[in-house]
């Protein structure tokens, strides 16, 4: 080996960004699988979409921040990955992938690396430049965006142990898979929601038949 | 001491009861003022213009037609009933245009209902010519009009005789042509259905609108034409036309168009064609521009745009043509959209331009560049309120609109607002931005959501070399003077700073040069250490 892999495990996440086609097989052959550093990414991605909502420039920001409401971001990030990691691992155990559910969380989150550090310096720039100079924004955001999607594929093609071809394809079913999960969860809540309407309503006619 | 709480107390309250008395007195419009904020949100504002009078017909009078006697005399022989000189006005039926001559400060009402034009001045005095019946030179007879829709009339300072110098315009829809007569009412040109290998046998030609320019060229908008206003030149043959909209870029649109790239030509004929929507009005400007207007549920291509006298839309290049007119947002209540529907455009000889929404009964009012000034109007019964607004004319601050089905013209009259906000629009759009901070800190004082007034006030700092501040100004109201702002500053900073930049790149420099050296040295102890 001509790396030290003996690191600590907050410095993995860098190293598989370094080196997207081997990173992740050495991950997977120290098992150096970290979940404590994952969740920190995912919050970190939180942290960052949060940032990018309200911090950038006002020459370049677009999002409707009149009313800032953080569930949608929340959602859109956090939940987002979960749904992401839960949908993979259902899919993938079906078509004889080796990962777990914590490895695929795992390398996940260390695919997001590029994408947040670019993001960054995004909004760093997003302050900085003028309408004009939107060329080097632009830039870092498809960098970031590529880089991290080229990680994602990687991770995924290796955690399961997957031919690539076959890893697009379990890309483009978990989102199906995605889909499918946060329409039930909707589904749900609305049942719910229903049930206890129904139960809410049999308690106030009992209350007003006691009351008569 | 009770007793001084209780003089204050009166004091409070006699204050409430005329600050409530005044602002009752004050807000007699029937509809709220508002404008649209950055986000594209409605946020209450002052009202730019209040209503001053409804006329309908019955108010105007008696009206005299501008036929001669012996005219007359013809007239009711080729009738067969006596036409009088002079008729009582009574009650228009459907009128659907206005027109104010600017040079003879004449206002033309077409009463399309009752086939006739009718002419009052622009103060609506019951001083009123009527037209119906027009000479036909060529065949000796007087010919009648048929549901007439729009009216042009323009002055050619080439004629002959005084007579000649006015020509009246009027898009006779029934009959399917253009009349063209003098003031007196002699046709001296028809332009009907074109005999052109370009325009369309199946097509009808039901003239709705017509436009004329400096040069003589007659537009006439054509509601069944997609391809634009058919232009006529001034000897009356069919020229081209003008001015089409773009195909609205639908996802139905689109996948016509990777069809036509992979099928052959005439595969791709029988394929359904991309038709844009065919604009709905028109006006035209002192400089020759005409402003078109579609009126659609759906289109949000093209809807206003301003074209030069090569057909081009001008809007495009300044990127006009992306921004919405009329209200941001549609909404849906039971089964009926309530989106704006543009159905008229007026521009004034200051440049304002006026747009008529009829759906929802409004007039919004922008600069000529598209900056909104003012909404009022809506709909509704009460006086100042449409129920089919169709026409929109504008002279001399007063604002003319024409209701179709309530078979009357409705005047506003600026509030002392609006000449606030056109007072420091017109010193803004001249350049003199320090002399309108002024009436921008006036009208700031009046309505803080007047978005404007922060990009004028903006530039008044700008101007001064206070970039700062300008950026303060422009923060969510202008993406374009924020940049400009900050470019400014950008480039000051930086300039007084410099210094310090060069300080800290180098103490940067310095402190990673003598981190890497130490830790070198460690790394050698270290190595040294374990052998």
């Amino acid at each position: 080996m001509r790396f030290d892999l003996d690191m600590p495990a907050w410095k993995w996440p860098f190293y598989v960004a370094r080196h997207p086609f081997e990173g992740f097989e050495d991950l997977r052959w120290k098992k150096a699988y970290n979940m404590k550093v994952a969740l920190v990414i995912v919050f970190c991605f939180f942290i960052v979409t949060v940032c990018q909502t309200v911090m950038t420039g006002f020459l370049y920001n677009n999002n409707y921040v009149k009313i800032f409401n953080i569930v949608p971001l929340f959602t859109s990030t956090i939940i987002m990955f979960f749904t992401w990691v839960v949908g993979n691992w259902s899919l993938c155990t079906l078509f004889d992938g080796e990962g777990k559910m914590k490895e695929i969380c795992v390398v996940s989150a260390y695919a997001l690396v590029p994408y947040l550090i670019t993001q960054v310096v995004v909004i760093l720039a997003s302050n900085v430049l003028l309408r004009n100079e939107s060329a080097f924004i632009v830039f870092m955001q498809y960098f970031g965006i590529v880089w991290s999607v080229v990680l994602m594929i990687s991770a995924i093609k290796t955690v399961h142990q997957y031919t690539v071809p076959k890893t697009i394809a379990a890309i483009v079913f978990t989102v199906f898979a995605m889909v499918i999960i946060l329409f039930i969860l909707v589904l749900l809540m609305s049942l719910f929601q229903q049930v206890y309407v129904f139960g809410y309503s049999i308690y106030t006619e009992l209350m007003y038949r006691f009351s008569m | 001491m009770p007793t001084k709480k209780k003089i204050l107390g009166a004091a409070a309250a006699s204050l409430m009861a005329v600050t409530m008395l005044t602002t009752s007195i004050v807000a007699d419009e029937p509809y709220e003022g508002y404008q649209y904020d950055w986000w594209g949100d409605p946020v209450p504002s002052q009202t730019g213009y209040m209503v001053d009078r409804v006329v309908d017909g019955i108010d105007l009078g008696e009206g005299t037609r501008y036929n001669s006697n012996e005219q007359l005399q013809a007239i009711s022989d080729q009738v067969g009933e006596t036409v009088e000189k002079v008729t009582d006005v009574g009650a228009m039926l459907d009128p659907m245009d206005l027109f104010i001559d600017t040079e003879t400060e004449k206002l033309y009402i077409v009463d399309s209902g009752n086939d006739r034009i009718i002419i009052t001045d622009t103060d609506l005095s019951p001083n009123v010519t009527i037209m119906d019946y027009f000479y036909n030179p060529e065949t000796g007879q007087y010919e009648t009009l048929n549901g007439p829709r729009g009216i042009f009339v323009f002055h050619d300072s080439d004629a002959e005789d005084q007579n000649e110098e006015t020509k009246i315009y009027i898009a006779d829809y029934e009959n399917g042509r253009v009349l063209a007569v003098y003031e007196d009412g002699t046709i001296f040109q028809q332009y009907t259905k074109p005999s052109s290998e370009f325009y369309d046998d199946e097509v009808t030609f039901q003239p709705n609108k017509v436009v004329v320019d400096v040069a003589g060229n007659v537009y006439v908008n054509i509601k069944s034409i997609t391809d634009g206003a058919v232009m006529f030149a001034p000897d009356g043959t069919f020229s081209s036309y003008y001015g089409a909209n773009r195909v609205e870029q639908t996802a139905q649109a689109i996948a016509n168009k990777f069809w036509k790239t992979i099928l052959d030509r005439e595969a791709a004929q029988n394929f359904i064609q991309n038709v844009p929507m065919e604009f709905s009005n028109f006006d035209i400007d002192k400089e020759g521009f005409i402003y078109t207007v579609t009126e659609s549920k759906s289109a949000t291509t093209d809807v206003f745009k301003k074209l030069n006298p090569a057909g081009e839309n001008v809007f495009i290049k300044l990127g006009y043509s992306e921004l919405i007119f009329g209200d941001m947002a549609t909404y849906y209540y039971q089964n009926a959209n309530y989106g704006s529907r543009i159905s008229d455009v007026d521009v004034d000889e200051d440049g304002v331009i006026r747009l008529l929404d009829y759906r929802n009964g409004r007039i919004f009012e922008y600069t000529d560049e598209c900056d909104l000034l003012f909404i009022y109007g809506g709909t509704g019964n009460q006086k100042g309120l449409f129920n089919t607004p169709s026409a929109v004319e504008a002279y001399q601050n007063i604002v003319y609109v024409l209701d179709q089905r309530k078979s009357s013209i409705t005047t506003f009259k600026r509030t002392e607002f609006g000449d606030i906000v056109h007072e420091a629009m017109d010193l803004y759009t001249d350049g003199k931005y320090e002399e309108a901070r002024g009436p921008w800190n006036e009208v700031l004082a009046r309505d803080s959501n007047y978005w404007f007034a922060y990009i004028g006030l903006g530039n008044a700092e700008m101007s001064q070399g206070n970039y700062e501040t300008a950026m303060d100004y422009f923060y969510m109201n202008s993406r374009g003077g924020y940049n400009r702002a900050f470019k400014q500053f950008r480039m000051q900073f930086v300039r007084d700073n410099f210094n310090w930049f060069i300080i800290i790149i180098v103490a940067v420099i310095v402190v990673i040069v003598a981190l890497k050296m130490v830790y070198k040295k460690l790394k050698k102890k270290k190595a040294g250490g374990t052998q």
